[in-house]
């Protein structure tokens, strides 16, 4: 076996376009998230946050360029190689997208059941402590429809930890939480982060989160990425782009007015019969 | 958890057998089956020449009252003749050997049914035994057909 | 006028494509077909949600249409003074026609429905997502139990309406209209068939049950990922599948008639 030194950024995205009908949502994008960091990518609305999440797990292929996971493109060609990639990430949805007909013990258990034939005090034993990490050991009897939304989002990381995946990714996982489960998610991503030796990427538009939370931060705008550093590199940057966004200013180059005719002339247009 | 699954193995278990079950009595319904029991009941025989379309399990009826079922029709193949097996309660197993059998109809257009007129003699007739006074069914349209005939004959003369 | 027609020709065009896309995703649907039954569990599963659990509605929807088929038959029978028949009448017209198409129709309402909306909100809350990411296939673990389960409950449930239908007619007609007992059995014994009749509406049924469970697992599978989009979804899949059960239907039965 040829010793294989690993490479030092776990995601490598190359020049990457990436076009919805005629409208392009990554035209020439380039990140590198490295190894055991947490990176926090960030952008206004609608600039494929989400997009980007599906093209690093292979379920949207790119126009152009290339998506390395670990040194291996991310291909959707075979299904068997796409699906061992999978394996080693996990997804933390926005709401947990636990599945509803199964209660929480069977949710973190989901991927052991379908991926390994571990026996059953095995399974016990590694779902109780994933359980215990996030603070829900005792409710491993509730279904997912009794669980609160910062209650089921912990559900979801001790799911996406349960196959001991070397990246996380976790989709919006601060919007709709009130303070306190806002500082436990906090708490846990940095934990798993650090004890586990994993690498985390949070797509994210909270702006005090990410400055608490990230080694890295990627801001994307207009299908690029428009400035990256850390936290207090970004606070520094004098792009009124960055100005405006980590301070969350109304107007700047994101215009307050949806772009379109002035005032004046569709007054005029829409006074006329 | 397992309690659970245990209501799921029994309730899919018996949605299962009804299910069977039901196919079964579907397709048990249309091959026959006998009604009156071994025990309870006693075979008569009797031959028609013809018996229009009575039918397996049509009535054996005493003054109008059923008191049997025809269990199995057959041809002889000696004489030609329509062989029908009839089972009859035992209670009534007093039937003198000079019944007389005659195939009836219910309404004018309804199904066929066996009628039985006790005769007078002595004996009685016994399990396996054979009615040996018979009336084949009537044929409305041989009746209808005579009818015309001897409604022309009649005009004629 | 033009634009009209124009509409007319794109829903024409919408039409078709979405009966491509359901061509190939029934064509998808068929290599996870072996692989599903290493897995029996998930298909037992199903068969209680879908099969066990509509069998009230099709006990009682299969009783009353045998009572009101006696009843209606009977007052056709008795003028011509063929009431013994009227055993024979409606078992076959429950066997061949009433059981599958109804008994179909009922489980598109009941379980179809349920299907295209459960799936539809999997979809919707990323539940589908979700499974894809932990690499696992959804068609696998999620559409096919399902579908498989469909299949073996609606030929199962029209059998039961019809033997229910049966039993309801037997009741009216014997005991309440008086029809003779003997009679109504031997002219069922006399009428029924068991392959034209019994084998038939079997066959009816199990096309019925491919068709409603397709078009739930379809409809579900392809929702848009929001409220309305799901409550859509298990529309659609009651009326798509209502209208392709009674076509199915004539073309079944034109095929399966004795001489036609």
């Amino acid at each position: 076996m040829l010793s294989h030194k690993k490479p030092p950024n776990i995601v490598e995205i190359q020049n990457v376009s990436y076009r919805r009908g005629k409208r392009a949502i990554f035209d020439g994008l380039n990140m590198n998230i490295p190894r055991g960091a947490v990176c926090a990518v960030m952008g206004p609305s609608g600039t494929g946050k989400t997009t980007l999440l599906n093209l690093i797990t292979g379920q949207l292929l790119p126009n152009d360029g290339a998506v390395l996971f670990d040194g291996r493109a991310v291909c959707p060609c075979s299904r068997h190689g796409l699906y061992d990639m999978r394996r080693q990430i996990g997804v933390l949805f926005q709401d947990g997208a636990l599945l509803t007909d199964l209660n929480v013990y069977e949710n973190v258990a989901f991927p052991l059941r379908e991926h390994t034939r571990l026996s059953e005090l095995l399974i016990r034993q590694i779902v109780l402590m994933r359980l215990h990490s996030v603070g829900l050991r005792a409710a491993w009897q509730r279904m997912p429809s009794e669980l609160s939304g910062g209650m089921a989002r912990r559900v979801g990381l001790a799911r996406a930890l349960v196959m001991d995946p070397k990246l996380i990714i976790y989709d919006e996982p601060f919007t709709g939480l009130d303070p306190i489960a806002v500082g436990v998610i906090l708490r846990l991503i940095r934990h798993t982060n650090d004890v586990l030796g994993i690498t985390s990427i949070v797509v994210t538009h909270d702006v005090a989160e990410a400055e608490m939370l990230a080694d890295l931060i990627f801001l994307i705008s207009e299908g690029k990425v428009v400035a990256s550093g850390s936290p207090a590199e970004m606070q520094q940057k004098d792009s009124a782009m960055v100005q405006q966004f980590m301070q969350g200013l109304a107007d700047g180059p994101v215009p307050f007015h949806y772009p379109g005719a002035s005032y004046a002339d569709q007054l005029q247009t829409m006074s006329r019969p | 958890m397992s309690s659970e699954s245990r209501a799921i193995d029994i309730g899919v278990g018996l949605f299962i057998l009804l299910g069977l079950g039901s196919v079964i009595f579907l397709t048990t319904q249309t091959l026959g089956s006998t009604a009156l029991s071994e025990s309870t009941s006693y075979t008569l025989h009797a031959h028609f020449d013809h018996i229009g379309d009575l039918k397996v399990r049509a009535p054996v009826a005493l003054a109008g009252v059923t008191i049997g079922r025809v269990s199995r029709i057959s041809v002889d193949p000696i004489n030609y003749q329509a062989s029908v097996e009839l089972r009859i309660d035992k209670t009534f197993n007093q039937f003198p050997i000079d019944t007389f059998a005659s195939i009836a109809t219910t309404g004018l257009l309804g199904g066929k049914y066996i009628e039985l007129g006790p005769g007078g003699d002595e004996e009685v007739l016994q399990d396996q035994d054979e009615i040996e006074f018979t009336q084949s069914a009537i044929l409305l349209e041989n009746l209808i057909g005579k009818f015309m005939v001897n409604g022309k004959g009649d005009k004629d003369e | 006028m033009t634009r009209s027609l124009r509409d007319c020709w794109v829903s024409f065009g919408q039409f078709a494509a979405t009966f491509g896309s359901f061509q190939m995703f029934s064509l998808r649907l068929l290599p996870y077909l072996p692989k599903a039954f290493l897995r029996p569990r998930l298909i037992t599963d199903q068969i209680y949600s879908l099969g066990a659990l509509s069998l009230v509605l099709i006990m009682f929807g299969g009783f009353f249409v045998g009572t009101v088929l006696a009843l209606q038959s009977y007052s056709t029978l008795v003028e011509f003074g063929q009431v013994d028949a009227l055993g024979a009448f409606a078992s076959e017209a429950l066997v061949r026609e009433l059981g599958p198409v109804v008994a179909a129709l009922l489980f598109a309402g009941r379980a179809g429905s349920a299907v295209a909306s459960e799936v539809g909100l999997m979809r919707a809350t990323n539940q589908l997502a979700a499974m894809e990411l932990m690499a696992v296939d959804p068609m696998q673990r999620v559409i096919v139990p399902r579908f498989i389960a469909g299949v073996i409950s609606v030929p199962l449930l029209a059998a039961i309406f019809c033997t229910m239908g049966v039993l309801g007619a037997y009741l009216v007609g014997v005991h309440l209209l008086g029809v003779d007992v003997g009679a109504f059995w031997s002219h069922i014994q006399d009428r029924v068939d068991l392959v034209d009749d019994v084998g038939s509406g079997l066959f009816k049924s199990f096309v019925f049950g491919i068709s409603a469970s397709l078009m739930g697992v379809y409809e579900g599978y392809n929702a848009a990922p929001n409220a309305s989009g799901v409550s859509r979804a298990a529309t659609r899949t009651v009326v798509i599948t209502s209208v392709w059960i009674l076509l199915f239907d004539f073309v079944l039965t034109g095929m399966t008639m004795p001489g036609v």
